[in-house]
């Protein structure tokens, strides 16, 4: 009897505790709308005459761990495009809450409730790996954030699927890097219809980037005529490439197409030398992280003549990109790699679509139309978002590595112009 | 696969198990000396990989590096044997823990250091080109590295058998507190141990560096294979660490080759089938509780 009293008297205890705590958080919630901004209901209370409150921006980057150089390099890229424009965008002064993704979907997960619950940012930015940015998803487009992700390619973010498995578009998600489609379907079409290649074997890092990307080259090859003679995949992060490299070497087609990136680029293109490999004909081609700068500055001359596709290289010849080139260099003391310009173009298509908004973020759809309505040059070349799916319109490079006074150098060869994600 | 094929693919896991019997050796001496799951032999290993990464880009020197990293990895273990480990003698929970923690601090240290971009060294001078086997081009420093470990092995197991070192070592093993009586200074021999252990980690690390790449989160890769080698050979002996790495590093490359999907499985699956077979490993001793 003792006990049930014991537990009644509890149960009581934390119902008046409930009541108490509730009662608070109304009291709370009633004086809310008036000090801060009230993104959804009546607005107009706000003032929307610049200059406006601060801007507050999510940043959600990976700061540790194996993309950690990713992260520092995106946060460059946003450092100096703010600086660039005295911190203020359309007239409102901003502020940039970083966070670090630590390459983890459960973290992804907590930082960007944190941005929704306790920071209340007006727009969220960054994430490098997809699998966090599947992650995140559905908790952005439920709280109506509007996101501008800045690298992950998967291309299920931006794509209308079945049930959204594991991903599909929202109309708060824009995304000012590139879908997976885009840099392996326009190089595999590329490949059949103008280098005249007639068989290629595939070899890709086995997990959902690599296997997409594989997919999407091969329905390029294959529609452009061509013919895919087989594959192979490795484990990411696979510590010997010996053994596979053996393999293709033990087959005939001559024409690779890989998806690597990072070590596992550098520990492939190694192996690829080392076995002779360009000697006894085989070729080396992919999507462009296989030789990003990341990459070429580790192997030098050993990825000579290898033909990749991407929207960027450093050499690129306009003058945005001499511009972006000249002026991060001169902050930081090095070049810029792709990643910088994925988080500059963000930046870019965020201050335009403020501007177009005058600087006011309280009415969603407004600022979302704004955004769909960016067209800029970017650093590498014209950029504008595909109104359907948020994705990138743009310019897909080919282009081949080429030694040039002792230097390793991504050379443009090809040009495959406003490719457009399908979205389906 | 033709015949060519096969023993190219089998060199390659010859090769890697070579390069895994290296890592293996220190973490196995270790364990069988003091009884200590040195889970901070990873970061030993992606240290000496460092080191040789700045020896490298100052002098050029790979063969530096190759005497270079043991030498200070080995400094840094006989200072860690004494000052932290020495303490939680015998209370194995706590050392495993303390080595984990170390190994996060010399990671987080190195990224400071060195940076957490990729990073990697070329093969050094006269081991950089390929040589015809079977009609097709093989690379030496693969072969190198094979002759290393074994050398390594054969050193190893002359020191441990014919030295007095090896001697104290292989009493030390059997019954450390009897050896203590006998007037031996065993805190001085668990201290060498550990740096012996540790230098060789770092050397795998200088070995590893030119085919593997440097990057963060290479401790924790390697570490893994390196359990996996000494849990299947048997832990804390020399004979075991060799029988491990003989049957992992070959079992990695034709994995890869035959069941692509399943490579890494395929491994653990060996380690299970082994440990249900002889629950000690395939050499490993029956430990005495002490």
């Amino acid at each position: 009897m003792d006990e049930n009293n014991g537990a009644e008297r509890r149960y009581r205890l934390t119902r008046r505790q409930f009541l108490a705590a509730s009662s608070a958080a109304a009291a709370i919630a009633a004086c809310g709308p008036a000090a801060t901004p009230n993104p959804s209901g009546a607005a107009t209370v706000e003032p929307t005459a610049s200059p406006g409150p601060a801007l507050k921006i999510g940043q959600l980057l990976p700061f540790t761990k194996v993309y950690a150089e990713l992260g520092n390099s995106m946060k460059r890229a946003t450092d100096l495009y703010l600086k660039q424009k005295g911190n203020k965008l359309a007239n409102r002064p901003v502020t940039v809450v970083y966070e670090d993704e630590a390459n983890d979907p459960v973290v992804g997960a907590q930082k960007t409730q944190k941005f929704i619950d306790s920071d209340r940012v007006d727009l969220m930015m960054g994430i490098v790996a997809t699998p966090i940015a599947y992650a995140v998803r559905n908790a952005i487009d439920a709280a109506k954030l509007i996101f501008i992700e800045t690298n992950a390619g998967g291309n299920a973010l931006t794509r209308t699927t079945t049930n959204c498995t594991p991903s599909c578009k929202s109309k708060y998600i824009f995304r000012t890097s590139f879908s997976s489609y885009q840099i392996s379907y326009p190089i595999g079409e590329y490949f059949a219809t103008q280098k005249g290649v007639k068989e290629v074997f595939t070899f890709v890092a086995d997990y959902g980037f690599g296997n997409e990307s594989a997919a999407d080259f091969t329905s390029g090859f294959t529609k452009g005529g061509g013919k895919i003679t087989g594959g192979l995949k490795a484990p990411l992060g696979s510590a010997d490439f010996l053994p596979y490299v053996t393999q293709i070497k033990a087959q005939n087609t001559k024409d690779i197409y890989s998806f690597f990136s990072g070590t596992d680029a550098i520990n492939y293109i190694k192996a690829w030398t080392q076995l002779g490999m360009p000697a006894a004909g085989y070729k080396m081609n992919g999507a462009g992280f296989l030789t990003e700068q990341d990459v070429l500055k580790e192997v030098k001359e050993q990825a000579n003549g290898a033909t990749t596709s991407l929207f960027w290289a450093v050499t690129l010849d306009n003058a945005e990109n001499k511009a972006f080139v000249d002026a991060y260099q001169k902050e930081y003391s090095l070049l810029p790699d792709v990643f910088a310009v994925q988080a500059w173009d963000g930046m870019q298509a965020v201050d335009l679509a403020l501007q177009a908004v005058k600087g006011d973020t309280s009415n969603k759809d407004a600022f979302i139309a704004a955004l769909e309505s960016v067209k800029f040059k970017s650093p590498r070349g014209d950029f504008e978002f595909d109104k359907e799916t948020h994705n990138p319109i743009q310019d897909m490079y080919i282009r081949e590595v080429k030694v040039q006074s002792g230097q390793a150098v991504n050379t443009i060869v090809g040009k495959v112009a406003r490719v457009t994600d399908p979205g389906k | 696969m033709t015949p060519e094929t096969a023993v190219v693919q089998a060199l390659n896991g010859i090769s890697f198990g070579a390069l895994l019997f290296i890592l293996a050796a220190g973490l196995s001496l270790i364990f069988g000396m003091m009884d200590v799951v040195n889970l901070a032999h990873g970061a030993f290993y992606m240290l000496g990989a460092y080191i040789t990464l700045s020896v490298v880009q100052r002098t050029g020197q790979f063969w530096l590096a190759l005497v270079l990293a043991p030498v200070l990895i080995g400094a840094l273990g006989l200072l860690m044997e004494p000052l932290l480990l020495r303490r939680l003698r015998g209370r194995h929970l706590d050392q495993v823990l303390l080595t984990i923690g170390v190994s996060l601090v010399i990671a987080d240290l190195i990224g400071l250091t060195w940076g957490r971009e990729i990073r990697s060294v070329p093969f050094p001078a006269g081991l950089d080109h390929a040589i015809t086997i079977l009609g097709g081009d093989y690379p030496v420093y693969r072969l190198f590295v094979i002759a290393f470990g074994a050398a390594l092995a054969v050193v190893l197991a002359i020191v441990h058998r014919r030295t007095r070192v090896g001697a104290l070592i292989r009493a030390g093993v059997q019954d450390a507190p009897m050896l203590a009586a006998l007037g031996v200074d065993i805190d001085r021999l668990f201290a060498v141990t550990f740096a012996i252990g540790a230098a060789l980690a770092g050397l795998a690390g200088v070995i590893a560096a030119p085919v593997f790449g440097i990057y963060p989160g290479m401790d924790v890769d390697y570490l893994i294979y390196s359990l996996v080698v000494v849990v299947v050979g048997g832990l804390g002996t020399l004979s075991g660490a060799v029988a491990g790495s003989a049957l992992i590093g070959p079992a990695d490359t034709f994995g890869k080759v035959l069941v692509p999907q399943f490579a890494l499985a395929l491994i653990f699956a060996i380690m299970a089938l082994v440990l249900l077979l002889r629950p000690t490993g395939l050499l490993g001793r029956i430990r005495i509780a002490r």
